[in-house]
């Protein structure tokens, strides 16, 4: 069984991919989302094998989110668009399939086919080389995208990942390890990622540890293992 | 032979007179043929002087005067025609007249007689074409000669006693004969020589002028801008070779060259009280260093004296910049640059107007493009039917009315994009797009259209509504997560009509950036309007970040005649 989720923004569009899936007993639709942020929450959480993806989507298009997704439970990508020629062309190569608006029924069948025949869940080297420069946050209940060089660090804890500029602190859907890939923010605890251009000082401690001081007086901790690194990072050692 | 060599003496300083007075301004008509009134009498005033002045410089001989008369009397009528020739001859012969003498009556009617002679020959020699023949000195000498040979006869006819007469003319024959034909043929010898020296120098102006207008031609078509502006200032530097040139347009300077470049910087405000004078009156501006003093605004150890800003000025004499040449302190302001700059400023003015000419053939073309590219918006159509496609199963009445919807939306757009419209088809052409997009994007999307029926005679160019309500959607609402708002109103002000389009994304400065090309962008529509309706309507554009984005449409008040205008264009 694959299982597959919908994401397009556009109610009729969803529902058309929708019933043109219906007739596939081996696939299943798990769920679908009318943006890439809420996309994005129901890929982490159901990892589903198979995303069909439209490009045109308010805030972060569907290339956006294809480049936002955490490569170990990567999904097959489908994208799924009316007319972006161009960029379906510098996709063609990294993306699974895609199929254009309106949707050919043998079209989709082809595209099925070869599903059946390769979704063997592997890690695709597709998009390792695109960088965020956006991150999407939500603060309170609006969804804001955060530009990079805003960001002074990232927090991982139990409630999820917490973007952290100098106005304040926003949630993400992305994983620490995506961020750790696609952004040039270091890694400097298990728990933390920091941006270069946020450390103000770096206070060493007695048991190995030791705490960076961001422009606006924020305490990121930097454990042992990762302290060596930064110090690399500097040209300390 | 004394006689004859007294006479050349006094000759000799009667050609001194003359050829300084060929020095002067007032010399200058002499050299042209011309029928103008002014210039005859000034021809007039000048010969008569010459005339008396010849009568003055005669030698007392045997109670009578042996003189130069001729010469003033004979070229008089050869450069001023018979009647300037008659009556300079005329007041020769009077002033000859009160000096009394028993050849006074005899004098008096020959030397009328020369300038007549003159003007005949001036006469022929027009009517032959032969202007330049006119300032033949070889022609001088001998109808002066012969009008000399007159006058004796005239003194032997008139002049009493005869013996006494007689023996007049053998004396004074020879002398007065070779004198004044030679003093003639000297004098036009020094006019044609100054006409020559006119003609140099306007031949030269002429080259240097063509010279300039050759070297810059095309350079000022691409607009006034620093990198044209310096090329021009170089130029003009060269060419002119004035102490320094510069070139504005109305606020800075674009260029600045030659002396005094280190502290006239490029790029900066300008700060001289006369290039604001020339810009704000739309006139040149002179100061030539002596009556009207020029300082430097900048630095007063500038070495610059003088200075002439020429206006740039387009159209219906719109000025968009100024052309300075400056000459330093220790030099005169040359009045062939002055000449020269106010002319190079002109070929520059209409280079740029024709600039702007093909800027704006340009502009409309490729706003046509971009039309016809709006016209068949792929992303627009296969979207639509996507939808359409969607509907078919769930609601067959409904995919049928999309369906025609969309047709008529693209009927609608392949309309000559030059035609004119009213309001009401443009609302129903708002509305066939609508229905497909409110189909597509769900309760993701509420458009208010809020216009009176009063209203829905008002022209407007077509695609003015249907883009601005286009890129409220493709641009604002369809990048927000929750539901999009955009509002259609129209406001009456004293001056003008408002339409105004808002919507809740306030996405306009960023999606300008990121969306540039795409879709029928607002500006072409604000284009459209304006020529249609001029500069005064249009679109504004304001916006609060991530809250609205208001388009307002300026448009002009419906009169009479444009109703009537806008039937007949809709129903030709």
């Amino acid at each position: 069984m694959i299982r597959y989720l919908i994401i397009d923004d556009e109610p009729l569009a969803r529902d058309e991919l929708n019933y043109l899936m219906q007739g596939e007993a081996d696939f299943e639709c798990v769920g679908m989302a009318g943006n890439a942020i809420e996309a994005l929450a129901l890929v982490n959480k159901l990892k589903p094998d198979l995303i069909f993806l439209d490009i045109q989507m308010p805030k972060i298009t569907g290339l956006e989110l294809a480049a936002m997704l955490d490569e170990v439970h990567l999904p097959r990508i489908v994208f799924v668009t009316a007319f972006d020629e161009f960029a379906v062309k510098a996709f063609e190569e990294k993306a699974f399939d895609y199929i254009l608006k309106p949707i050919a029924s043998t079209r989709l069948h082809q595209t099925l086919q070869r599903l059946r025949q390769d979704c063997s869940p592997k890690t695709i080297s597709f998009n390792t080389t695109e960088s965020l420069n956006v991150l999407p946050c939500y603060f309170q209940q609006t969804i804001r995208l955060i530009a990079l060089n805003e960001v002074e660090y990232v927090l991982s804890d139990h409630c999820g990942i917490h973007v952290i500029t100098a106005a304040g602190q926003s949630h993400t859907q992305l994983t620490l390890k995506t961020l750790e890939q696609k952004t040039p923010l270091l890694r400097c605890h298990r728990q933390y990622l920091i941006a270069e251009h946020a450390i103000k000082e770096i206070q060493l401690h007695d048991n190995g540890n030791a705490d960076i001081i961001t422009p606006s007086g924020h305490k990121v901790p930097v454990s042992r293992r990762y302290l060596k690194s930064i110090k690399q990072h500097f040209g300390l050692q | 032979m004394a006689l004859i060599i007294s006479l050349i003496q006094q000759l000799s300083v009667f050609l001194v007179i003359a050829y300084l007075f060929s020095k002067t301004p007032i010399f200058r008509p002499l050299v042209s043929i011309s029928v103008s009134l002014p210039h005859k009498v000034v021809i007039y005033f000048v010969f008569s002087g010459f005339c008396i002045m010849g009568t003055y410089f005669g030698l007392e001989v045997q109670d009578a005067i042996a003189n130069t008369r001729a010469v003033g009397a004979v070229l008089g009528g050869l450069l001023g025609g018979p009647v300037v020739g008659f009556l300079v001859g005329l007041t020769g012969g009077i002033h000859r007249y009160s000096l009394g003498g028993f050849t006074d009556l005899a004098c008096m009617i020959s030397t009328t007689l020369e300038g007549l002679m003159g003007g005949l020959l001036h006469l022929y020699l027009v009517k032959k074409r032969n202007i330049e023949g006119l300032f033949s000195p070889w022609l001088a000498f001998f109808i002066t000669l012969a009008a000399e040979a007159v006058q004796m006869g005239v003194i032997l006819l008139i002049a009493k006693p005869f013996d006494q007469a007689l023996a007049l003319v053998t004396l004074i024959a020879p002398p007065m004969l070779i004198a004044n034909a030679l003093g003639a043929a000297l004098f036009m010898h020094m006019i044609r020589d100054q006409k020559a020296m006119f003609d140099k120098f306007s031949s030269a102006f002429s080259a240097k002028a063509m010279l300039i207008a050759d070297r810059t031609v095309g350079i000022a078509a691409k607009g006034l801008n620093q990198a044209s502006a310096e090329k021009i200032a170089n130029i003009l530097l060269e060419e002119t070779k004035v102490g320094a040139v510069a070139v504005t347009d109305k606020q800075r300077v674009l260029a600045f060259t030659g002396i005094g470049h280190q502290h006239h910087v490029v790029g900066r405000a300008i700060c001289s009280g006369l290039t604001l004078e020339a810009i704000n009156n739309n006139k040149v501006v002179f100061a030539d260093g002596i009556n009207i003093p020029y300082r430097c605004s900048i630095d007063k150890n500038c070495k610059l004296g003088s200075a002439i800003v020429i206006p740039l000025r387009i159209g219906d004499g719109e000025v968009v910049g100024t052309i300075k040449l400056y000459e330093p302190k220790h030099k005169l302001f040359l009045n062939i640059n002055k000449t020269l700059g106010e002319g190079i400023a002109k070929l520059l003015s209409s280079q740029i107007l024709f600039g702007q000419f093909l800027e704006q053939k340009r502009l409309l073309t490729e706003s046509e493009l971009k039309l016809i590219h709006a016209q068949i918006n792929p992303h627009f159509l296969f979207n639509a039917l996507n939808t359409i496609s969607a509907v078919t199963r769930s609601d067959p009445d409904k995919a049928r009315d999309l369906l025609l919807n969309l047709s008529h939306f693209f009927r609608k757009n392949l309309k000559r994009s030059a035609d004119i419209t009213s309001l009401d088809e443009e609302l129903k052409h708002v509305e066939s797009y609508l229905t497909i997009e409110r189909a597509r994007f769900g309760d993701r999307l509420t458009v208010e259209i809020d216009i009176p029926d009063t209203y829905r005679s008002l022209i407007l160019p077509c695609f003015t509504l249907q883009p601005i309500i286009e890129n409220a959607i493709k641009h604002g609402t369809s990048h927000l997560l929750e539901a999009g708002v955009i509002k259609v109103s129209i406001q009456p002000h004293t001056t003008h009509l408002c339409l105004c389009v808002t919507d809740n994304a306030g996405l306009y400065q960023a999606t300008k950036v990121r969306d540039e090309e795409s879709g029928l962008g607002s500006d072409i529509v604000d284009k459209r309007i304006k020529s249609q309706f001029g500069p005064d309507y249009g679109l504004t554009i304001e916006c609060e970040p991530n809250v609205t984005t208001r388009v307002n449409i300026r448009l002009p008040l419906p009169t009479q005649t444009s109703t009537q205008a806008s039937a007949k264009e809709l129903n030709p």
